[in-house]
């Protein structure tokens, strides 16, 4: 099986790639292997596997996995039947509702079609009532809530692999990847004394990628364009 | 007895047309017996406690009402607007492509790319599809998002205004008609028709005022679904083909005696005494369909 790589990061390969302004103007059929700092719904890296998925190829990651783990409460949903440790989480723009079902701490992620990174950490009424607001896009989108029980960690993942991580957050990122397909992601994952839980996913900047990171990524490519078998038959 | 959480907004209550259908959906559904409760923002984590949800929020794979939707999903509910609906619908890139690739019927579309924003690229488009080219945002809904343009420094206007939220955007020939049909589908099946008429002197159903932030609609002629035309029922059940089983509203046009497809939108509105006001099953049937 022959695979196309698409990437919009310079791999340190000698392997063929395709640019994603150059493959969204072809009619490539092959399975597809869309390598893009960021996934984000309406952005190129998006528009990569929608063209994939329209020619009918087999494509990674899929659109419906793009969106899914980019809405905090899906991505939640999914991975915690995949069974990865996940906390309460609570949906709403009440922040009632957040203190009688959660308590203090509380950590928020946005989901609003404006705000795609970072996340807010609330020990106190006044501090919930004010991450509430600019999340909420002063209370026009809902925010997703889940306890703060650990630190929290922001872990870069390359194909469900992670550097220098313990056994619990190495079976998160792997569990994730199985789940979602997403090629490079980062996660947020709290962690206490002996348990680790999944609590969001965004996308990485290109800055943040190091000369060792490319090295994983283009080895992991080179792997999966020379078995497919990612692509599951 | 099912019971069925509408999940809708503040403003889905502003306009008394759409409260009045809202009022309407659950009187029907407790008429037949099923639970029908509003489900608003605050509340959405309570969705694993219904058996269906029908959405009336506006939908988008960015919105709260897709978290809502691939929820119901995930836990085996019944919902209108589904995920895939949501996605397709959702992004008239994508839904153009499903057009091109299954032949439907439509306006001749092409896509642009951010990086090709530039002269020799608009001359192509200018001449493929004529002056002016009408430029859509693919997130567009309520006539919002659509734009005329007739020359290259109004269509790079346009243009980079969209390019900041998208970075690809369609771009179609400019085809004005009196009015455009809209029909409703629900499950492959016509639901109702009725005529979206165009303003007086303006291109789109909803059209601002020249200096106002007002938009004025045109109106609303509803037909019996029985009276239809055939191809009109042809082309409108192939367009919602490609993109899923749910309720939809088409908007099609009527070109040289043909039709061709403008969009496919799901969350179609549907205003009491307007949608509903030849085929007054809606209710029944949109009921029937979530707690079967």
């Amino acid at each position: 099986m022959t695979v196309l790589v698409v990437s919009n990061i310079d791999l340190t390969t000698n392997l063929q790639v395709m640019k994603p302004a150059t493959f969204l103007e072809s009619t490539i059929k092959e399975a597809t292997l869309n390598i893009n700092n960021e996934y984000r719904y309406l952005k190129t890296g998006y528009y990569v596997s929608m063209h994939a998925e329209i020619l009918g190829n087999r494509v990674i990651p899929s659109c419906e996995n793009i969106i899914d783990s980019s809405r905090t409460p899906i991505l939640l949903l999914r991975t915690a039947k995949a069974g990865v440790p996940t906390l309460p989480v609570v949906v709403t723009d009440s922040v009632k509702k957040i203190i009688s079902e959660l308590g203090f701490p509380v950590m928020l992620f946005a989901v609003n079609p404006f705000i795609y990174d970072g996340y807010k950490v609330a020990h106190n009424k006044s501090a919930l009532y004010r991450a509430m607001k600019s999340l909420s896009m002063n209370y026009k989108f809902a925010v997703c809530a889940q306890p703060l029980r650990g630190e929290i960690f922001a872990v870069k993942t390359y194909f469900g692999k992670v550097l220098g991580q313990d056994l619990n957050t190495r079976k998160i990122a792997e569990k994730v990847y199985k789940t979602f397909r997403i090629p490079l992601c980062k996660l947020y994952i709290q962690k206490t004394v002996d348990k680790a839980y999944l609590c969001g996913l965004q996308p990485v900047n290109k800055e943040e990628l190091s000369e060792q990171d490319l090295q994983i990524i283009s080895k992991e490519v080179l792997l999966i364009s020379e078995q497919g078998e990612a692509f599951g038959v | 007895m099912s019971k069925i959480a509408c999940f809708v907004e503040k403003y889905n209550f502003t306009d008394p047309r759409e409260e009045g259908a809202l009022q309407k959906f659950k009187l029907t559904a407790e008429k037949q017996g099923s639970e029908f409760h509003f489900l608003f923002r605050e509340d959405i984590s309570d969705v694993a406690k219904y058996d269906a949800v029908f959405i009336r929020a506006t939908t988008d794979p960015l919105n709260t009402a897709y978290v809502v939707s691939k929820t119901a999903w995930e836990l085996g509910l019944k919902v209108i607007d589904d995920p895939e609906s949501i996605t397709i619908c959702g992004n008239k890139i994508h839904q153009y492509a499903l057009f091109e690739k299954y032949t439907v019927p439509s306006i001749p579309t092409m896509f642009l790319n951010k990086d090709e924003l530039h002269h020799k690229k608009i001359s192509d488009i200018f001449d493929a599809l004529g002056k002016p080219v009408v430029i859509k945002a693919p997130y567009t809904s309520f006539s919002r998002y659509v734009e005329k343009a007739a020359c290259e420094t109004n269509f790079r206007d346009v243009a980079k205004r969209f390019f900041k939220k998208s970075d690809v955007l369609a771009i179609q020939k400019f085809t004005p008609t009196a009015f455009d049909w809209r029909v409703g589908v629900l499950n492959n099946d016509i639901l109702y028709v009725c005529k979206y008429m165009i303003p007086k002197g303006k291109w789109k159903h909803g059209a601002k005022l020249r200096g106002k932030p007002t938009v004025i609609w045109g109106r609303t002629v509803s037909m019996k679904r029985q009276k239809m035309p055939v191809r009109l029922r042809e082309v409108a059940l192939k367009a919602c083909s490609v993109v899923g089983k749910g309720l939809y509203g088409v908007d099609i046009k009527e070109v040289d005696g043909k039709y061709v497809v403008v969009e496919v939108n799901d969350n179609p509105s549907i205003y009491a005494g307007y949608e509903d006001s030849m085929d007054h099953d809606i209710y029944q049937r949109i009921i029937s369909y979530l707690s079967d």
